[in-house]
């Protein structure tokens, strides 16, 4: 008998996280929020998620980035998946690819990027093919 | 051994014009000769009672002599070497080469006065009327060769003409009557009259040397203080363009760090010394830190890291804007801690304030080895540098927060919509429980104009960062084959989405461009997309990437979409502008993305043609330089 599965949202937009708990409260996931990377890293040391969306900027530029860092620095939580939510792509198209050389470094510390504006479909067939990746793992 | 170039250089620059005149002479000499021949023939011609047969010989021996020396000029290899050398070349001179000349000169004058004596013994002696010609002889000794040797030249032509008379007078050589008189002239004219013309030849020949000389080195005294003043002009040329080039290398530099390290190694290069640094305030405006160094140890600059302005007077008072420029280390007590500077190798040095108008930035120092290295225009020009890099340190700053700034905004602009378009998916896809088809065709609306709000947010802030970035991004050789072909994949999906064929012909084997891969990706992109969105499904795209002309790459993109009115070509790259066929076609389109297409084509040197027909499509055709 399998649990209920356990994600966190880590996003500083209150309206952009409830709308991304309805779709998976929807779907049977159990849900927890946190509004900034902090609040996000206690409620992961409270209890590891079985999956993490986490936000790029937030009061910093970098601080899912370096969220995502410190949890991969960590062996009791480097094995959480992340998927980051962001308006990466567009930034990238628009700065230009070399301005983010530093960050895409070799030790990617994310499992997947889903772009901004969260299509509902896409987020879900996500986590599914990521959860049941971490399944057939373990 | 330069004191030793720089005085060889100088008495060559004054040898300039004996240089000039050798050649000179030898052709004077023909004519001189030329002259001479003449002469004999119109006093044979009017009978008179010269030898002509001695004066001839004399002459032929001038002519002999003469194609001698222009031999040696044309073809020995010191003269050929030099007589066209320019006095500014970098050529090492040997004293040999000056004297070479010298001594060519004295050959060609000796000889000439030989001749012009004999001349002058056939032709009647102290009565001859040749004697003048000594006179022009004195005055080019006097300009090409040194003052000692013009008045030698002058005293031996009046030694010589003494030693004649007398032998004269004593009968020891025999006496040639002037010309236009038939009898012996010494018995009739009296030992008076000669000792006079003698003496008056002698005076006007010493006169003519002194007068030769004294100008001659007045001019020297002139031309010695022009040459200084070209090579001082000469080094604050040099000095003013390599200024320049540092300013350009800094104009180029997209970080602060580059920025600095660039103006720390030229400042270094330029001023000719060893090492140089740039120490920034922080923002409480108490502390000082290395922010870039040249030249200088990692030690020396660990243990002067972090200095303390309050603490340190001789900063507060570069700070308070003063210059602080040290001839000797050792001489006064500037430092609290001199050993560490005489052990970095530093013996002298200028600091100046990095300021811009009132604002200090920090301090600017240059240090050399060498005690009491700074002149008072080292200072001067070490001041213009320093003024200079603080401008362009500051221009930097200024436009990575202009920079900053529209990033920020762009993600402050971007955030709310997107929430608010995840927001209405959440809603239309049924999250929320069931909507009835008017409901969801009103969310749909919804959607569909924030996402075209999306677009025109995500264009003009690429618009305005690609302005803002005009001189950030340095362009460096791209492959535009690659980058379009890493597009490719999207842009087939896009096509097929909307049932229009594409067709990408992209030639392999295209030379790198100077550009980005973001202006590049930009460019290709409004291009392909703008082709897809103006074309009808069923309808074609195609995309051709190839080497056009000598040194340009051409990029083409066709359709066969709607096209382009006539009255709309004129306003295509101006702002929000859309042709009225387009808007009814889609309400997609901020009427920027061809603005966005021309600033790139100008920041890569290119250019754009478009040819279309409305109702038949259009063609893009854009070319850009390879170098």
């Amino acid at each position: 008998m399998e649990g209920v599965k356990d994600i966190l949202i880590i996003d500083d937009d209150k309206d952009l996280v409830q709308s991304i708990r309805i779709i998976l409260e929807r779907c049977n996931y159990g849900v927890r929020v946190a509004y900034n990377g902090k609040q996000g890293y206690d409620k992961i040391e409270a209890k590891p998620p079985d999956l993490v969306i986490l936000d790029v900027m937030m009061a910093t530029d970098t601080e899912g980035f370096d969220l995502a860092y410190k949890l991969k620095q960590l062996p009791e939580y480097r094995n959480i998946p992340i998927i980051m939510a962001t308006s990466f792509p567009q930034a990238m198209a628009e700065q230009g690819p070399e301005k983010f050389q530093h960050i895409l470094g070799e030790s990617w510390p994310v499992s997947h990027f889903i772009e901004k504006p969260i299509d509902p479909e896409e987020l879900l067939s996500v986590i599914e093919k990521i959860l049941t990746e971490r399944k057939k793992e373990q | 051994m330069q004191l030793g170039y720089e005085l060889i250089r100088e008495q060559l620059f004054f040898r300039k014009e004996l240089i000039e005149r050798l050649p000179w002479l030898i052709r004077l000499r023909w004519i001189a000769a030329g002259g001479g021949l003449a002469g004999c023939a119109a006093v044979y011609f009017f009978r008179q009672t010269l030898p002509p047969l001695p004066l001839v010989l004399v002459i032929f021996v001038v002519l002999m002599n003469n194609l001698l020396f222009k031999l040696i000029w044309q073809y020995v290899p010191p003269f050929k070497y030099q007589k066209d050398l320019p006095l500014t070349s970098s050529h090492v001179f040997n004293a040999r080469d000056v004297q070479s000349f010298s001594f060519f000169a004295h050959v060609q004058i000796s000889t000439d006065l030989l001749a012009l004596f004999l001349a002058v013994y056939y032709s009647g002696g102290i009565y001859s009327p040749l004697v003048h010609f000594f006179i022009f002889h004195i005055i080019l000794t006097g300009i090409l060769l040194p003052p000692v040797s013009c008045y030698l030249y002058g005293i031996l032509v009046f030694l010589v003409m003494g030693s004649l008379l007398l032998l004269q007078q004593w009968s020891v050589v025999p006496i040639y009557p002037i010309w236009f008189h038939n009898t012996l002239f010494s018995n009739e004219s009296g030992l008076n009259e000669i000792i006079f013309r003698y003496f008056t030849l002698g005076t006007v020949i010493l006169v003519t040397a002194f007068l030769v000389t004294t100008i001659k080195l007045s001019l020297r005294t002139k031309g010695r203080e022009l040459l200084q003043l070209s090579k001082a002009l000469d080094e604050s040329n040099s000095k003013h363009t390599a200024l320049y080039e540092m300013v350009k290398e800094m104009g180029l530099c997209s970080e602060p760090k580059a920025l600095m390290d660039s103006a720390t190694r030229q400042a270094a290069r330029i001023m000719g010394v060893k090492a140089c640094s740039i120490k920034l305030m922080d923002e409480q405006k108490r502390t000082l830190r290395f922010a870039s160094t040249y030249g200088l140890s990692e030690d020396y600059t660990k243990s002067k890291d972090s200095i303390d302005i309050q603490k340190s007077p001789i900063n507060r008072k570069i700070i308070e804007g003063s210059v602080c420029a040290i001839g000797k280390i050792e001489e006064r007590d500037y430092f609290q801690y001199p050993e560490d500077i005489r052990k970095e190798g530093i013996a002298s040095m200028i600091c100046l304030p990095l300021r811009v108008d009132k604002m200090v930035l920090g301090v600017f120092c240059v240090y050399s080895d060498a005690e009491h290295f700074f002149t008072e225009s080292n200072v001067q020009f070490f001041e213009l540098m320093s003024d200079l890099t603080a401008h362009e340190i500051e221009k930097l700053k200024t436009q990575l927060n202009r920079n900053w700034f529209l990033q920020k905004s762009a993600h402050q602009l971007r955030s709310p919509m997107h929430t608010v378009i995840s927001m209405l998916k959440v809603l239309k896809n049924g999250y929320l429980g069931p909507m009835n088809v008017r409901q969801e065709e009103t969310v749909e609306r919804c959607k569909k104009r924030m996402e075209m709000l999306d677009s025109l947010i995500s264009d003009l802030l690429r618009l305005s960062i690609s302005r803002a970035n005009l001189s950030l991004d340095a362009l460096r050789p791209v492959h535009a084959q690659r980058v379009l072909k890493s597009l490719s994949g999207l842009f087939e999906t896009q096509a097929r989405e909307k049932a229009v064929e594409i067709a990408f012909l992209i030639d392999d084997e295209l030379p790198a461009i100077p550009a980005t891969e973001r202006l590049l990706d930009d460019l290709f992109s409004n291009l392909i997309s703008n082709a897809i969105k103006y074309t009808q499904p069923g309808d074609r795209v195609t995309v051709s990437l190839a080497r056009s002309e000598e040194d340009k790459i051409r990029i083409e993109v066709t359709d066969t979409g709607i096209g382009i009115p006539d009255e709309a070509f004129s306003h295509l790259f101006t702002e929000f502008f859309r042709a009225e066929n387009a808007k009814l076609y889609t309400e997609a389109g901020s009427g920027l993305g061809l603005v966005i297409v021309k600033e790139i084509l100008d920041q890569l040197k290119g250019t754009v043609t478009v040819k279309s027909r409305i109702g038949e499509g259009s063609t893009f055709t854009c070319h850009f330089p390879i170098r």
